[in-house]
């Protein structure tokens, strides 16, 4: 079929219609809409006379409280990616290079188990652990190693660790497929010439895993500006973040211009990752994906 | 470390009889760290699910470590409840309904790129996976934004057709990947001997991209199953999924039904997962 070398779309081009139905009505007609929604006075269905306003963009720049917010969602989200890259990339390293066929898939589903555990569920594991009578501050204090217990919920320490646990699956699987298609033998040949077994990771493995660590880096903060239930629960209702705020505002105000113009802002952000992350996968694998 | 290693070469020069036994051990010393800090992390992982199943059967009604014993009034309790049952049972259907249209739509949607000549393929692929990086919880937002104006309140189909957005990525992943790795020499041979398109499509192509379809269908399943942010906007109270209804539950109580209610979504999310892997066998798919 592909040797005839036709340019023209065939008949199994067709197929994407309905998927292209679905992406038009419920994709880009509702993000349209809120992008019309954040620069109106209110909502033109119940109301006669709405206009154009930037009143929702200006209220965020202008008052300091917004801005901290963004602040805190992109520092909760840089941290989180930060440690999820300490944490996976080891793991992921073990992955790719494991000899044992049950091993690699003991692995794969210690790191899929997780993923399958959904997010508020592994939310509430970590309430029990982190909370003041958790099982953390329970056994430290049975030990005597604290006198009272600390405060490990209800901050952004505990965001954190919540949202790590609950993003590193995606960094270690992004990892894991890089690391792997990295030849060994580029390894063995430096250890060879005398490096070390640190120093040929830090030499030659480490720079060729470059690309996938931009990529899983840009996908896990990409997750972790947009998570919601983590830092309500582990945040106690006392940290603010975006997707939190924009919650707020539907639930509480019912401000709906304002919640589309936040939506707008994290739209933004969120977009310029997806680009750098297409980028970044398409300097891993070059041209071999598509055509 | 890295420090002790480069330098051996050198205690290598002034003692001759050190050298193998030195870079030896810390080679091993290595391994040893090497093998600790992953063996921490997976720790790290897989604690919590632990935790989760001690709390589900221990009997005090609010979070208490060391377990006072074992019990199952919490599984009875979760059982026993209306709510969480009605939840389970919508879950379940929206789960269901989004599988089916996410895989019809998804592999379709992979067929037509990987063999439609489409021009901007590229973009077209970038433009489907999307969901999965964007915020859900703005794809939830922009759809009821979308509903609130068009007056059409929170239907069914409504968060299944916001459920199918973002776990078609999956499936289109997953079919793609296998429509790339098979010979499509497979396909000509068969034209070549005579076989029309429609029984060659039939015949060869779907046999051979089953298995990505349905790994596409597994994660379609489980992540419905879960999703939390556009089914935060979308379901109307009274008629919400598990997960919004142990997240609203979490909000004021911390007893063991939440546990009860996580260890039978976890064993839900494995059995599906297993079940399928015993008949289609997707080791070798699931890979990002």
């Amino acid at each position: 079929m592909s040797s005839t070398a036709t340019t023209r779309p065939n008949g199994l081009a067709l197929f994407i219609l309905p998927s292209a139905l679905l992406f038009a009505l419920f994709f880009f007609l509702p993000i349209g809409l809120m992008a019309l929604m954040s620069v109106l006075t209110g909502n033109p269905v119940v109301m006669p006379k709405v206009a154009f306003t930037t009143r929702h963009y200006a209220r965020m720049i202008g008052d300091p409280y917004y801005l901290e917010v963004i602040w805190t969602t992109i520092r909760i989200g840089l941290v989180t990616t930060l440690v999820a890259l300490l944490i996976g990339y080891p793991l992921a390293h073990w992955m790719a290079r494991i000899k044992s066929r049950t091993g690699h898939a003991l692995l794969l589903m210690a790191v899929l188990a997780p993923m399958l555990t959904g997010i508020v569920v592994r939310t509430f594991a970590w309430m029990t652990l982190l909370s003041d009578k958790g099982v953390i501050n329970e056994t430290l204090l049975a030990f005597g190693l604290i006198s009272q217990p600390l405060k490990l919920m209800y901050s952004e320490t505990g965001i954190v660790v919540g949202l790590v646990h609950i993003y590193v699956p995606f960094m270690v699987l992004t990892l894991t497929g890089v690391i792997g298609r990295i030849d060994e033998r580029l390894e063995q040949a430096a250890e060879n010439l005398g490096a070390s077994p640190l120093r040929a990771f830090i030499e030659v493995t480490l720079p060729l895993s470059l690309p996938g660590i931009l990529a899983g880096s840009l996908l896990v903060f990409a997750l972790a500006i947009s998570a919601y239930v983590t830092p309500i629960l582990l945040g106690g209702f006392q940290i603010m973040t975006l997707p939190i705020l924009i919650y707020q505002q539907i639930s509480a105000n019912f401000n709906v211009g304002f919640a589309a113009a936040l939506g707008i802002v994290l739209l933004m952000i969120s977009l310029l990752l997806v680009v750098a992350y297409n980028r970044a996968l398409g300097l891993v694998s070059g041209q071999r994906e598509l055509q | 470390m890295q420090t002790t290693a480069s330098h051996s070469p050198s205690l290598a020069a002034s003692r001759p009889a050190a050298p193998a036994r030195t870079a030896g051990s810390v080679r091993r010393s290595g391994r040893t760290l090497y093998l600790a800090i992953n063996i921490a992390i997976l720790a790290f992982l897989l604690a919590p699910i632990a935790i989760v199943v001690v709390f589900a059967l221990n009997p005090t009604p609010f979070i208490q470590f060391p377990p006072v014993g074992v019990s199952l009034r919490w599984f009875e309790k979760f059982f026993a409840s209306r709510d969480f049952m009605h939840a389970l049972g919508f879950s379940l259907e929206v789960a269901v309904l989004t599988t089916v249209s996410a895989t019809i739509l998804g592999a379709s949607a992979a067929l037509a790129l990987a063999r439609g000549n489409l021009p901007g393929t590229r973009l077209i692929v970038a433009t489907m996976l999307s969901p999965l990086m964007l915020p859900a919880i703005l794809t939830g937002l922009a759809l009821f934004q979308t509903y609130v104006l068009l007056d059409v309140g929170r239907p069914t189909w409504g968060l299944v057709a916001g459920h199918t957005l973002v776990t078609l990525p999956y499936v289109v992943r997953t079919t793609l990947a296998v429509l790339h790795n098979f010979d499509t020499r497979l396909e000509e041979a068969a034209r070549n001997l005579g076989a029309s398109p429609l029984r060659t499509f039939f015949e060869v192509t779907l046999p051979l991209i089953k298995p990505g379809v349905l790994a596409g269908a597994i994660f379609a399943f489980i992540v419905s199953f879960d999703q939390f942010p556009v089914s935060l906007f979308l379901v109307s109270p009274g008629n919400e999924t598990l997960p919004v209804t142990l997240f609203n539950y979490l909000k004021f109580d911390l007893d063991g039904t939440i546990g009860a209610a996580s260890v039978v979504s976890i064993v839900l999310a494995f059995v599906v997962v297993i079940g399928l892997d015993r008949t289609v066998g997707l080791r070798s798919y699931v890979k990002l």
